[in-house]
């Protein structure tokens, strides 16, 4: 930086009073020197003084109580609860909504999907008809039949002990997998099935239970790999006695 | 975190206060921007750097603020204009402040000049104040002091013809 002429930027280091007093005063000797750059820096000089003293007129307007620091922080301090009620508000919300939701999807997906529906299914297609597979009055062939089919099953008790002999089988599957529909009838003709598949991804493993079913009764319950189900005439009062016998033989 | 004591801001409130009608000129706006910059600075004290001044960082806030409410807005005209409105808004509450003074030129500078030949002249913040305020290198805050005080002498000597679009009241 030269010592004679100083730069733009001293210059206006000089009008903001910015400079050191030896800087000053090099600039003042400069200035006196050279008018015309003195009249620029004269203006510059009265534009920062208009600038003032209108600015001074502003300063004496009343005071807004809303931009006092203690009542910004206040109405802060209010906006942050609002927020926390606001949020506390929404997850109970949705925690209703959701544990309400899925608990009514449960309960439909349960009325529109009972336990078993398949095996009531199959006992009314094909428990009356004589479009069974397998024609067999001999239990051995039964179980023999079963065996090639569901390796995992145990022994079928004996039906006979409760009036029952074997009419036939047959093979079928549906979306859940494959099945097999057992036929056992009584001397009268009345017939119960026995059902069973490997456990579906809608009921992979069911709690017991039992249901009516218009004119049909399902026992149902999951047992070694697979679930079963027994239907009988909702009237038969052997249902439970026949169950009760799976449950222990199979 | 450097604790934010309510009387260095009270202080400071009425600066801000002036600085604000300066950039908005109206009076209800600039204190609506001077309240959202005390309530940033005091959800925000953590990001006062530990060297710079607190009336510089107060001035940044507030700078801050008003051009993003200013983008805000243009953003705002433009979806008017879209559907149709038309920019009727124009600067009706203008100069109220600049007729009285009589410094009618001075609102004719761009709003980055006007606000550092404020923050140099009239608050007396030093240069690297000033940069920091408006958050630029200290070399730009010299050129762009050089230009505003330029254009400045030029318009307040009837030098320059007002830029032709320019509308004033």
């Amino acid at each position: 930086m030269s010592p004679l002429i100083p730069s733009e930027e001293e210059l206006h280091a000089y009008v903001d009073e910015r400079l050191d007093s030896e800087r000053r005063r090099a600039v003042e000797r400069y200035l006196a020197a050279n008018p015309e750059q003195a009249a620029r820096v004269e203006g510059w000089r009265i534009d920062a003084r208009h600038l003032r003293a209108a600015s001074s007129g502003l300063a004496g307007r009343a005071p807004n109580p809303r931009l006092d620091p203690a009542a910004i922080r206040r109405e802060l301090r209010r906006k942050r609860q609002r927020r926390w009620v606001n949020a506390a508000v929404l997850l109970v919300t949705l925690g209703i909504g959701g544990v309400g939701g899925w608990q009514v999807r449960e309960s439909s997906l349960l009325a529109s999907n009972p336990p078993m529906a398949d095996a009531v299914q199959a006992h009314r297609l094909f428990a009356g008809a004589s479009a069974l597979d397998l024609s067999a009055r001999d239990p051995a062939r039964l179980q023999a039949w079963l065996g090639e089919h569901f390796k995992h099953v145990g022994n079928l008790p004996d039906f006979s002990v409760y009036g029952f002999t074997p009419v036939g089988a047959r093979l079928l599957s549906n979306e859940q997998g494959p099945a097999a529909l057992l036929v056992f009838e009584d001397a009268q003709g009345q017939r119960v099935s026995l059902f069973l598949r490997s456990p579906g991804e809608r009921y992979g493993r069911m709690p017991s239970g039992e249901r009516i079913d218009g004119q049909l009764q399902a026992r149902y319950w999951s047992q070694g790999d697979y679930n079963y189900a027994l239907i009988s005439a909702a009237s038969d009062s052997r249902g439970a006695t026949l169950r009760n016998a799976l449950g222990v033989a199979l | 975190m450097n604790d934010l004591d309510d009387d260095q801001l009270r202080e400071m409130l009425e600066r801000l206060r002036r600085f604000a009608l300066w950039l908005t000129r109206e009076a209800s706006s600039a204190d609506d921007l001077v309240q959202a910059t005390v309530e940033r600075a005091l959800t925000h004290r953590g990001q006062q750097r530990e060297d710079g001044s607190l009336r510089a960082w107060l001035f940044s806030i507030l700078y801050r603020q008003f051009i993003d409410g200013k983008r805000r807005e243009r953003r705002h005209a433009r979806w008017l204009a879209w559907f149709g409105r038309g920019e009727e808004a124009g600067n009706a509450t203008e100069d109220i402040v600049l007729a009285e003074s009589g410094l009618a030129a001075f609102a004719r500078l761009p709003t980055e000049q006007r606000a550092l030949l404020l923050l140099i002249s009239v608050e007396g913040l030093s240069y690297k104040e000033a940069a920091q305020a408006l958050q630029v290198p200290i070399g730009t805050v010299m050129s762009r002091l050089s230009r505003a005080r330029t254009a400045l002498r030029e318009l307040a000597e009837g030098n320059t013809p007002p830029p032709a679009l320019r509308r004033l009241k």
